[in-house]
């Protein structure tokens, strides 16, 4: 904007230049006398300086309406300086050249003035798409005041509205994680006694399996419960990283073999040591798996590699592929989404609904993350890609033996 | 048979887990508060105490840490939250290990029996160790003549380092000894112990000659 201004500004310059050399032309040959209010021994001294033996001069020439050429010489020494065209054409262009330096400052400075205020607008509407909403314009006392004005009044509301979406979001967050640990304590209670009823021989029929539906439902209850305080804890960014040195084949086999998933194949390199929390990274491999056996197809197969990315350092990667249906392409993107269900009318399964919204939090606090696909050959794919050496270690120990105080 | 103090405040909790607990062969002393837990203890024997950390008055840490000023009565806190900061504090007020709300009773049960076990008697000599003498039959650790007081995760702590000497042990590996946690088990258990029998065996817990560091790998016992 500024530019096609001074563009303009330019172009306007040179117009009126060459309008008022012809204005001049046309006046001075009626009032040579004019002639004199340029001064002879200063436009030579600047024009034809360059010109061995140049007297005092100066040479117009017109073309008068009658036709023939008028030369107009001042002091002019015979047979010396330029041919007269030239030496008018120099001079016409020189008076344009001040001319436009002027003017052309003019626009400068007029623009300066008018696009000022623009120019901080800008910045301020740069600043509020950053995420800055406290940003204000100062007011400025001229055509823009309006719109500085309006500027501000919308960044105020915008701040307003934004700060107390904050509020309301932290409140419900809140809520959800004090509504968890408040089902805790009843859960304790039931929790403990759960175990008593099924089985009890005082308990037959109806009674008995009552009692093993409310056992049964305890137990998935205490699981959506310690899923949603996870995840609260999360929200509130109060989870915490313990690292230490683990055996990635160590963990996955131990992991598979807490809960008696015999049926999973395996894939890991022996001797991969990754500095991680062994039991947010159980929680991962646990809550893909548990995934992959409830919504894919069999055999579940869990690789892990150590995958070179820049030099010295290195990702882990680990992939768990189930040979199931695969997933459809809608699910893809919302698969980490809380309690998301690829398939609607599906029953409320085993789980929580939460295991991979929190294996991909469990990710992202080791500074990794975790994708969704679908494999070439059939099947989902969930890639856990780790950093190899964590950045945040909360033990902060080194491999290295020196017998030292903690 | 074995007296567990119950200390939690909530009534369906506290009923809860008293009758688990019965079923499981254990009596029962239950507390509804920590003022009422730390006036029961002095009257008869208690075994192992079960401490929710969530109290009114006196709070689970604070119950805990006046416990063990004259106490080295296994405690078990039982954390509603399960929280990070909550399982630091309750391992710093000098819990010996903890339960995450809702305790499963047979989660609580290997819990108890294993804070038990350490109290286990071996008969054998007493060993020296520079300054320190341990004595596995009596389970009785003096430093320069002087008996020591110690919980009982704290002694199976030492047995269990001094037992091998130079031998490093990871944070795992003590957790399977001592503890007897699972895969998962918490590594701070170890840490929090071991700082607090730095504290009452080591002249200088900066500069441990007993209990030292292997950066990187875990803890050691000597060279003395």
């Amino acid at each position: 904007m500024r530019t096609r201004l001074i563009i303009a500004f330019i172009v306007v310059a040179l117009l009126s230049a060459l309008a008022s050399a012809w204005v001049a032309n046309l006046i001075l040959p009626f009032y040579p006398s004019l002639g004199n209010l340029i001064r002879p021994d200063w436009i030579s001294h600047l024009l034809n300086s360059h010109v061995p033996g140049a007297g005092r001069h100066l040479i117009l020439n017109s073309h008068v309406p009658g036709g023939g050429r008028h030369l107009i010489a001042l002091d002019a020494p015979a047979g010396g300086g330029p041919p007269a065209r030239t030496t008018a054409l120099t001079f016409v262009l020189a008076a344009a050249g001040l001319l436009l330096a002027t003017i052309t400052g003019l626009a400068f400075a007029a623009s300066r003035r008018v696009l000022g205020p623009v120019r901080r607008l800008a910045e301020a509407a740069r600043l509020m798409s950053g995420g800055d909403l406290s940003v204000r314009v100062e007011p400025a006392g001229d055509e823009l005041a309006q719109l500085v004005t309006s500027f501000n009044a919308m960044a105020s509301a915008l701040e307003d509205k934004v700060s107390e979406l904050q509020r309301m979001e932290a409140r419900a967050r809140q809520f959800a994680g004090d509504v968890s640990h408040e089902l805790r304590t009843p859960l304790t209670a039931m929790t403990a006694v759960a175990d008593i009823l099924p089985g009890h021989p005082g308990l037959t029929g109806d009674a008995a399996a009552a009692a093993r539906l409310v056992s049964e439902e305890i137990f998935h209850l205490n699981r959506l419960v310690e899923d949603l305080i996870e995840i609260s804890r999360f929200d509130a960014g109060t989870a915490q990283l313990v690292t230490d040195d683990a055996d990635v084949a160590t963990a996955v086999l131990s992991c598979l073999r807490a809960r008696g998933w015999t049926d999973v194949r395996t894939d890991v390199p022996a001797g991969l040591t990754v500095r991680l929390d062994r039991r947010r990274f159980d929680v991962i491999v646990a809550n893909l798996v548990g995934n992959a056996l409830r919504h894919g197809g069999p055999p579940v197969t869990v690789t892990a590699r150590a995958e070179p990315h820049g030099p010295g350092s290195g990702q882990l990667v680990v992939e768990v592929c189930d040979h199931g249906p695969g997933l459809p392409p809608a699910a893809m993107a919302q698969v980490f989404d809380r309690f998301y269900k690829a398939d609607t009318a599906r029953a409320r399964s085993e789980g929580s609904g939460l295991g991979l919204a929190i294996a991909a939090e469990n990710a992202r606090l080791h500074g990794g993350h975790i994708g969704a696909g679908n494999h070439p050959d059939g099947g989902a794919v969930f890639t856990v890609t780790l950093p190899r050496a964590s950045h945040r270690s909360a033990s902060g120990m080194v491999a290295q033996t020196v017998p030292a105080g903690r | 048979m074995t007296t567990v103090l119950l200390v939690e405040d909530d009534p369906g909790a506290r009923q809860g887990l008293e009758l688990a607990l019965r079923r499981l062969g254990y009596q029962v002393r239950p507390a509804e508060t920590g003022e009422a837990a730390l006036g029961g203890i002095g009257q008869d024997a208690v075994d192992v105490v079960v401490l929710d950390v969530m109290l009114p008055g006196l709070d689970g840490f604070e119950v805990c840490r006046r416990l063990r000023r004259g106490s080295d009565v296994p405690v078990i806190m039982l954390t509603a939250r399960g929280d990070d900061f909550d399982i630091v504090a309750g391992l710093e007020a000098g819990a010996d290990d903890y339960v995450v709300k809702p305790a499963e009773p047979r989660v609580l049960d290997a819990r108890i029996r294993a804070v038990l076990r350490r109290q286990a008697r071996v008969g054998s000599p007493a060993e020296t160790h520079g300054e320190l003498v341990i004595d596995r039959g009596s389970l009785t650790v003096t430093l320069s003549g002087r008996e020591i007081s110690l919980t009982p995760t704290e002694l199976r702590l030492l047995l269990v380092l001094s037992g091998s000497p130079r031998q490093v042990f990871s944070r795992q590996q003590l957790l399977d000894l001592v503890w007897e946690h699972d895969y998962l088990g918490d590594s701070r258990l170890v840490d929090a112990c071991v700082q607090r029998l730095r504290a009452k065996i080591e002249t200088d817990s900066s500069e441990p000659r007993y209990i030292q560091t292997v950066r990187g790998f875990g803890y050691r016992f000597g060279p003395v």
